[in-house]
């Protein structure tokens, strides 16, 4: 609509070009709400990952009256109904949430580029095979799916973090497929090939690095679905029996939300809390890393 | 003398860029007479879209605004009508057919409804008569079977269908003022002398004026009355078609005329080279610039023409032209 | 239109036989032996009942005959037996799909209708409250995890001002006359149905606002405007239909996460469907339970796929000529 001679209107007088690391985050430094994510995420990995040296109360024991509320004893933030203390099971829980929140959006970013690589750049029957198998994970509700394996193979951090993984996938590898399909034509892909490149080169050498910006944002963003996903998890009763995370405290108090709010909202908030920084920083490098997608 | 149907004064269009008013027409004035077919040329870039959304009252706000003169249709003026009022003058006296017919259309509605949704905007028309006259006009415009063609939706039409379809919409309320804007560039050629031919015998039917913004000579030749140059959002040249073709005033014009090749009865042995203007269309920061925008393309560029910007100057048989060379001349 | 529904038909079916197949294996190679859980239920056995019974369930058997013998048992609608309800897994579903239908269509229509309303409307005014309000919201829908939504509401809509009940489908002391049951059920379901809407609204609404946002930028818009035609009109005929078309297709495709959602709203609000029930069988390690649901909520969820298709067609003519 507006006259084609402004598209090449720029205010900004040329720049020596910098490197794209650095245009990278001097975009993402400029958006304040990605900027306020960053430093939340710093807190809560502070919080969780430092906390345990400095606050030394086991999470799992009985420290204090049960059911007593914050501020009434010298565990701040309470004790649930069988006498742990809260705020032990926030800096040790944190730990685990993210562990698994990490290593199973590990896993999901590697079963969903590897098989939407593979769809897109072979195409042909290689593609339809493999996107039928993205379709039979899409019809299966993921959190019942994980539930089954969950309770069939016992609930380890490995298996949890295994389970999320491999019912996660789907729309990571629909992205990827979409970025090799776009981008295996371009002509820097066809130089390759002409000069007899080998198909694995090109998948992992050559397109992969050119398709990373969508991917970096949705494995970041990933992070945050996993957390949930551990969480919704523990919160069924699916959680390891030794380790303490934030979605099992949820679990755990449920029955006795009428005796003590605190037992099921403090955890809660620093789920929130933590997905909500992980989604600010993932939006904040979309912008950053696809400028030509910004939300006008 | 009847007042003219159209009437632009001191246009000036800006669009918010990067904080500030740039504007990409400026200073335009010129009058369109009922019936009769006003050519403006230019390349793409030079403002002649923007004028024609100006007229139509819909330039995209923000980041557009019309931010100077006024423009009167019958004594109405549309940059201060209200959009009540707007509402009803679009489609009704004035009406506009765009560029792109393949995405123009609402790909989800049947052509026949948006055609006959017009005609019950203006005439209050009920469901049966708007679709008669949809097939009437169907008819008009010559798509065959129009009976059949009204339940079409548009993506089973073809590029030219189509762009008729666009032409019936803007003719069902038999306008006084139709802008056709580039209607036949995304067009075959063949489909391009049909859709001309089109036009010509509407606009012996209806009376209808038209605006026919093109980039292309030759169409300007074969359709215009009288033609407006536009050049980085200011008119250089206005004038009848036939001068402008026999003898065009301003270098920029000039250019252009020399761009078309010519058939000729007994070829040169070693044909002449296609002739080109050097340089390329002036960017928006250009704009903003003193001096005329063309000036660092002119083969007869002047010290003066880098400082400021000629007036236009009447010279015979209603024409006029914006340039120091001209002005030098009549003075 | 016909071809392409038979052919979707098909394709619903050979996904369903995938599930099986992927049910039987993940069954036979867990670890632990069902026969001996069966037997430490009974209070231990001898070697010899353990062979027998293993026989008589034919797990002694090669692979694939157990898994056609499993196979012919579901397609005569047999899909296992529970031994904890002590009744066979089709009876109990069939018991509690009612209730999980009821809540995941509420609260997917409410999503719908009233995350494309915001979207819409905010996309109009950019920048405006209700634009910030929504991006805000959508951002914690995302954040939170459900069944704590679903806590916070029962801790400020039940326990602090109590309003609505705690938990369940009906009052325990029935009232009198449908009317009044109706009532009762409806007046169950509006915080389980916000909770599990909460979600899917923001990101509707956000998904909507978008889509308009783009729409409202298209030639056919300029059309329509340059028509005459009015506000109203321009973007309620005009653009809306075309902005939902995403709208449609995502809300197909995320039916199998409302499910999963249900799952963990059911469990918060004991609203006795598939999701309790679920949740239960985890509880009872009554694994036939388990993946009875999971089957079934493939077939949901390839029903609710098919249904969107056709309303796509409807709403888009461009589909059906393909």
């Amino acid at each position: 609509m507006i006259d084609s001679s402004l598209d090449n209107f720029n205010t900004e007088p040329m720049e020596k070009p910098a490197s794209p690391a650095r245009q990278t985050w001097k975009m993402f430094s400029s958006n304040q709400s990605a900027v306020a994510g960053l430093i939340l995420l710093a807190i809560v990995l502070i919080f969780s990952l430092v906390g345990p040296l400095v606050y030394q109360v086991a999470p799992t024991e009985m420290v204090w009256m049960p059911l007593t509320p914050p501020l009434e004893s010298e565990y701040l933030l309470g004790t649930d109904y069988l006498g742990r203390d809260i705020l032990a099971g926030l800096i040790n829980g944190g730990r685990i949430t993210i562990a698994i929140g990490a290593s199973a959006a590990l896993l999901t970013i590697v079963i969903g580029v590897t098989i939407g690589a593979l769809a897109g750049y072979y195409g042909g029957w290689v593609d339809n095979l493999l996107m039928r198998v993205t379709e039979f994970f899409q019809v299966l509700p993921n959190l019942l799916l994980a539930m089954v394996v969950v309770m069939l193979f016992s609930a380890t951090l490995t298996n949890i973090a295994i389970a999320i993984g491999i019912v996660s996938w789907t729309s990571t590898a629909r992205l990827t497929r979409a970025e090799f399909l776009r981008l295996r034509s371009m002509d820097y892909v066809r130089a390759e090939r002409s000069i007899g490149a080998k198909n694995r080169r090109i998948i992992w050498a050559v397109i992969l690095p050119n398709a990373a910006p969508p991917l970096i944002v949705s494995a970041a963003l990933s992070i945050g679905t996993a957390i949930l996903f551990e969480a919704g998890l523990a919160f069924l009763g699916l959680s390891d029996p030794n380790n303490m995370s934030w979605g099992r405290m949820i679990g755990d108090n449920r029955p006795y939300i009428l005796d003590s709010w605190w037992g099921v909202t403090f955890p809660g908030i620093a789920i929130f809390l933590t997905v909500l920084a992980i989604s600010l920083v993932g939006d904040g490098l979309n912008d950053a890393l696809n400028p030509k997608l910004r939300k006008r | 003398m009847q007042a003219p149907l159209l009437s632009v004064r001191d246009l000036e269009v800006s669009f918010q860029i990067g904080g500030s008013d740039v504007p990409v027409v400026r200073d335009l004035s010129f009058d369109v007479e009922h019936g009769e077919t006003l050519g403006i040329v230019g390349e793409s870039g030079c403002g002649k879209s923007m004028t024609a959304l100006a007229i139509m009252g819909l330039v995209p706000n923000p980041p557009g605004r019309i931010s100077k003169g006024s423009i009167l249709l019958e004594g109405i003026d549309i940059t201060t009508a209200s959009e009540k009022d707007l509402q009803a003058l679009r489609g009704n006296d004035m009406s506009m057919v765009f560029q792109e017919p393949m995405t123009s259309l609402n790909p989800v509605f049947t052509v026949g409804e948006q055609i006959a949704e017009t005609a019950r905007a203006h005439f209050g028309l009920s469901r049966a008569e708007a679709r008669n006259k949809a097939i009437e006009i169907l008819r008009l415009v010559g798509i065959p079977s129009p009976e059949k063609r009204v339940d079409d939706y548009p993506h089973q039409l073809s590029g030219g269908m189509r762009q008729r379809v666009m032409i019936a919409i803007s003719l069902v309320c038999e306008p006084k003022l139709l802008i056709a804007d580039e209607p036949t560039t995304a067009l075959d050629v063949t489909v391009q002398a049909q859709i001309f031919d089109l036009f010509r015998e509407l606009q012996e039917k209806t009376k209808t004026a038209i605006i026919l913004i093109t980039h292309d000579i030759g169409v300007v030749a074969e359709m215009a009355d009288r033609v407006m140059v536009m050049y980085a959002g200011r008119n250089i040249e206005k004038g009848p078609a036939i001068d402008f073709i026999r003898a065009p005033q301003h270098p920029y014009t000039r250019g252009l005329i020399s761009c078309i090749p010519t058939l000729q009865a007994d070829p040169p042995d070693e044909p002449d080279a296609l002739f080109e203007i050097p340089g390329v269309v002036p960017s928006a920061v250009e704009l903003a610039k003193p001096g005329c925008a063309f000036a660092p393309r002119c083969p007869n560029v002047i010290d003066r023409c880098k400082v400021e910007f000629p007036p236009s100057t009447q010279i015979e048989n209603n024409r006029s032209v914006s340039c120091w060379l001209a002005q030098e001349e009549t003075v | 239109m016909v071809k392409s529904l038979s052919k979707r038909i098909g394709n619903a079916v050979i996904l369903l036989l995938a599930v099986l197949v992927l049910n039987f294996t993940l069954i036979h190679i867990a670890p632990g032996d069902p026969v001996e859980v069966l037997a430490g239920e009974m209070g231990g056995a001898t070697p010899e009942l353990l062979a027998e019974l293993r026989a008589d369930f034919g797990l002694d058997q090669p692979f694939h005959v157990q898994l056609f013998t499993y196979l012919g048992n579901v397609l005569q609608g047999n899909l296992g037996y529970s031994f904890y309800y002590d009744k066979p897994v089709t009876e109990l579903i069939f018991d509690r799909i009612g209730a999980t239908l009821l809540l995941v269509i509420t609260a997917l229509l409410f999503a719908l209708f009233v995350g494309t309303a915001l979207g819409i409307a905010s996309a109009q005014k950019r920048n405006s409250l209700l634009s910030n309000v929504v991006t805000l919201l959508s951002l914690a829908g995302f954040s939170a995890p459900v069944f704590w939504i679903g806590i916070m509401l029962i801790l400020l809509l039940s326990v602090a001002l109590p309003i609505f009940p705690i938990a369940g489908m009906a009052t325990a002391d029935e009232p009198e006359g449908n009317f009044a049951y109706i009532l009762d059920v409806v007046w169950h379901l509006v915080l389980p149905a916000l909770t599990l809407a909460s979600i899917y609204l923001a990101f509707y609404s956000r998904l909507s606002r978008a889509s308009m946002l783009e729409v409202l930028e298209s030639d056919y818009i300029r059309t329509a405007r340059a028509k005459g035609l009015s506000r109203f009109l321009v973007v309620y005929k005009h653009a809306l239909r075309n902005a939902v078309l995403p709208v449609v297709t995502f809300a197909g495709l995320q039916f199998a996460q409302v499910i999963s959602g249900a799952v963990l709203v059911e469990t918060v609000f004991a609203w006795p469907g598939l999701g309790t029930l679920a949740f239960e069988s985890i509880l009872r390690r009554d694994s036939p339970t388990l993946l009875g649901i999971l089957f079934f909520s493939a077939v949901l969820v390839l029903v609710v796929n098919i249904v969107v298709d056709i309303a796509y067609r409807i709403i888009d003519p461009r589909i059906s000529a393909k």
